[in-house]
């Protein structure tokens, strides 16, 4: 089935799918035009490196392609790509971890979280670099991938108690952050009135 | 802020689109890999046709299964021009059938034609649902 160019850019991600499901490498090909930096920002945001992240991206989107046919519509098809990723992700990080990847690992250094450094403009990533390695990943796996707590324990072979403590760790520092930025915020711009 | 409304926060921040600057050439990478993927997939399944279509005539041969086939279609072309002399039939069509007898070997080669067509198809199909 061959699509114009110009149609499969208008389309839906849904139609995209559909076609995709067919065979056509082109709207496959639309779709991680329009994804790829979103699959490409989560892994980032879990701690890889931009060379570490783009090909894990690329291998979600080739399993993508191949498993398309799974794809029931029930979330976005984004969503799915980085769930994907995700596994592949902790598949490779517990890989690469040559020791318990749930062991204690040192508080990393928050930066300086006063009013005057929370007046700077705060974003998630600039954020996620606060926390440990550990916390961002499970945070990333639950709030950026769709997790549950339950799969990230499964996946990270650690027990669900101890992934829930991470991403409430986690939470609060990202707290702490956001709710300076507010503060400051309100500061700058205080309301009229 | 309460639990509930900094986790929605958090969220809408993990879904906020990002777009990369490189998000094109990403998606060039992917479609090149993926023509790779494919264009290796094509030669693998051309190969393994070929490759089963030459084992399955080998087999055709060696195993004296043309004979054997041949044998049968005589048999059949008699059986048929005796059902025909029987329900008299019009003669020109058994005349049909008895000219056939004789491309006997033609027929031969052509079912070992089709049979490796077959096995050709049936190994491309099997080799794409894997």
């Amino acid at each position: 089935m061959v699509v114009a160019l110009k149609t499969l850019i208008g389309a839906h991600d849904l139609e995209l799918v559909a076609l995709a499901t067919a065979g056509d490498r082109r709207a496959f090909g639309e779709l991680v035009r329009r994804q790829g930096s979103a699959v490409r920002g989560l892994l980032r945001r879990m701690g890889a490196d931009a060379t570490l992240s783009d090909d894990i991206a690329q291998d979600a989107f080739l399993a993508a392609f191949e498993q398309i046919g799974d794809f029931r519509g029930e979330g976005t098809f984004a969503a799915w790509v980085k769930r994907i990723a995700a596994r592949l992700y902790v598949k490779r990080w517990r890989r690469d971890q040559r020791t318990d990847i749930m062991a204690e690992t040192p508080e990393p250094d928050m930066g300086d979280t006063s009013p005057n450094a929370a007046a700077d403009k705060i974003d998630l990533d600039a954020a996620l670099l606060t926390l440990s390695p550990v916390e961002r990943l499970c945070v990333s796996l639950c709030y950026g991938a769709g997790w549950s707590h339950a799969e990230a324990a499964a996946a990270l072979n650690t027990p669900l108690g101890t992934v829930k403590s991470h991403v409430k760790r986690g939470l609060d520092k990202l707290r702490a952050r956001l709710a300076g930025k507010v503060d400051s915020d309100t500061r700058e711009f205080p309301a009229h009135g | 802020m309460a639990d509930r409304q900094f986790e929605i926060e958090i969220d809408r921040l993990f879904g906020e689109a990002v777009v990369l600057p490189d998000a094109d050439r990403f998606a060039a990478i992917v479609a090149e890999r993926l023509e790779r993927g494919w264009r290796f997939r094509r030669l693998l399944i051309g190969g393994m046709g070929a490759l089963g279509g030459v084992i399955g005539s080998a087999q055709l041969v060696s195993a004296g299964l043309l004979s054997h086939v041949g044998g049968i279609l005589t048999g059949s072309n008699s059986a048929i021009r005796a059902g025909f002399s029987e329900a008299r039939i019009a003669s020109h069509l058994a005349e049909a059938v008895t000219a056939g007898a004789g491309l006997d070997t033609q027929v031969l080669w052509m079912s070992a034609a089709m049979a490796v067509v077959a096995t050709i198809l049936l190994m491309t199909r099997a080799i794409r649902d894997i």
